[in-house]
């Protein structure tokens, strides 16, 4: 076992911190209020090499190993305050980069990855409807092949990206009678006829993260947008999910370390009773716990995206470092907001929005209540 | 491959499936060539477990595009996608 970075994993994690602290804070306060998604950040992070990271070389990506891409995104979680765009990005790569790239045809990588990359082109997937929520699989809308083309109709909801999204990965069933075997996953470009881009919802945290909703109403796409076959939308669902579950939750470690280190100096700087308030045990405690929930999660991330590495199915370990790094995390901000006392909840001070940002991780990418099904039924249950 | 390896795999296909997912289901036969997905036997969770089993006690890795009905949906299926990684190798 080996535990520490490479140099050039180390190296390039001090460049992304770097590049995240100096190009991605910037009016962070207005923007959160405001629900602004960034694009020029957007287009700086592909300059960058970020949305590219995980992609094969040849379709114009990075190329980079699961382990390397992990250390990545918590460099950018810890270097950037922008959760919510984080999640944008994450959502960006993992459900629609690497689905097209694990599944699409060679002209389906050679049509949308370069875009993808360069910034060009913005993805999501919408699994996601208003009858369906953990039952993902239960999922209404419909593909209906009409020679040469699928016609699909339904409605989705909390759709990340929706609003500037240019590829729309959209999962419908193609035979209701096959139950989740019927489940497929379609390749719908902005613009077709029949997709329409619905309102905007308003959020708790993540605002700079656009979600909404989708109709499909009698949207006609080529047969040759199919991902993969008929069939195949549990496998593509189950890959988005245990690279997000694992890089996002990356990101996450990110925030926790940073939000731990902005802590343990104003614990050193804030005094009360004639001493600093670190030096109440109090206060020093929370601070350990926040350092042992950190060092915990980084262990079972690693784990899982380790396996990953190895060509395994990390669903067991992918799930329990989603749980328990969602929520620790929410542990962390709220333990953050209590060392800061009253400042801590004063919007200012910017605990308060990472706390806001954090209770989402229970929730996206199966909840925590649905990881621990999935926990239980790996064991039989 | 001998002929014995190539029962023994299959054995341990069956085995596998009845004990780990078809009893709780209250399934106690089924044939080789029957679709275990079309009745419920392997379900989602059943299909990574299933992977699982064939990574850990089989030494197969199994790509994420390989993960669907058509390798995976009776123990005909499992056992052809079990061999031909095992010739590759
Ligand atoms: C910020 C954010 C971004 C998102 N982005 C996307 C996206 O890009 N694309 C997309 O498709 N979806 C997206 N989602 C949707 C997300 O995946 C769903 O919200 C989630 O799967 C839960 O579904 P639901 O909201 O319908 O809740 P429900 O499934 O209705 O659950 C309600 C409650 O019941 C519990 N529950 C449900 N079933 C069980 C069970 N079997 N056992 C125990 N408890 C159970 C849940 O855990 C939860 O506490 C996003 C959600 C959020 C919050």
């Amino acid at each position: 076992m080996d535990f520490a970075w490479t140099d050039e994993q180390a190296a390039f994690r001090k460049e992304v911190i770097r590049f995240a602290q100096q190009e991605l804070n910037d009016d962070m306060i207005r923007r959160d209020h405001d629900s602004e998604f960034s694009r020029s950040h957007w287009n700086k992070c592909a300059d960058f090499g970020i949305q590219g990271l995980p992609v094969p070389q040849e379709y114009g990506g990075g190329g980079a190993d699961t382990l390397t891409t992990l250390c990545a995104l918590e460099a950018l979680g810890y270097g950037c305050r922008d959760n919510g765009f984080l999640f944008s990005l994450n959502a960006h790569m993992w459900t629609t980069e690497i689905p097209i790239t694990a599944f699409g045809s060679e002209a389906q990588k050679r049509r949308y990855l370069p875009k993808l990359i360069s910034g060009e082109w913005i993805g999501l997937h919408a699994m996601t409807e208003p009858g369906a929520g953990s039952d993902a699989y239960s999922l209404r809308t419909r593909a209906a092949r009409k020679g040469n083309c699928y016609v699909l109709n339904g409605t989705k909801t909390f759709a990340t990206n929706a609003e500037h999204g240019d590829l729309f990965i959209i999962f419908a069933n193609v035979d209701p009678d096959l139950n989740p075997n019927g489940v497929s996953a379609f390749l719908v470009e902005k613009g077709t006829p029949g997709l329409i881009v619905g309102k905007k919802l308003h959020k708790m945290g993540l605002r700079t993260s656009p979600i909404g909703e989708i109709a499909l109403v009698d949207c006609e796409i080529p047969a040759e947008n199919l991902l993969d076959k008929e069939g195949s939308g549990q496998a593509i669902f189950t890959t988005s999910m245990e690279w997000e579950r694992t890089c996002i939750m990356a990101s996450h470690l990110g925030m926790m370390q940073r939000v731990m280190e902005t802590c343990i100096k104003y614990a050193r700087e804030r005094s009360q009773f004639g001493q600093p308030i670190g030096k109440f045990s109090a206060i020093g405690n929370k601070i350990a716990d926040m350092d042992v929930r950190l060092e915990t999660g980084r262990l079972l991330l690693y784990k899982a995206a380790w396996l990953k590495s190895q060509g395994r199915h990390p669903l067991r370990e992918s799930s329990i470092a989603k749980l328990y790094v969602s929520e620790a995390c929410i542990q962390s901000c709220l333990d953050a907001i209590q060392i800061h006392g009253g400042y801590g909840y004063m919007t200012d001070y910017q605990i308060e929005r990472e706390l806001r940002d954090a209770v989402a991780g229970k929730i996206y990418s199966g909840t925590s209540e649905i990881q621990r099904v999935i926990i239980a039924g790996l064991h039989g249950f | 491959m001998t002929t014995a390896n190539q029962a023994t795999i299959k054995d341990q296909v069956r085995q596998f499936i009845r004990e780990e997912l078809a009893s709780a289901k209250g399934i106690s036969t089924f044939r080789d060539d029957e679709s275990l997905m079309a009745n419920g036997v392997i379900d989602s969770l059943g299909v990574f477990r299933l992977v699982t089993f064939m990574e850990e006690n089989l030494g197969v890795r199994v790509g994420d595009e390989e993960i669907r009905a058509e390798n995976l949906e009776s123990v005909d299926k499992i056992e052809q996608l079990i061999l031909s990684k095992i010739k590759k190798n």
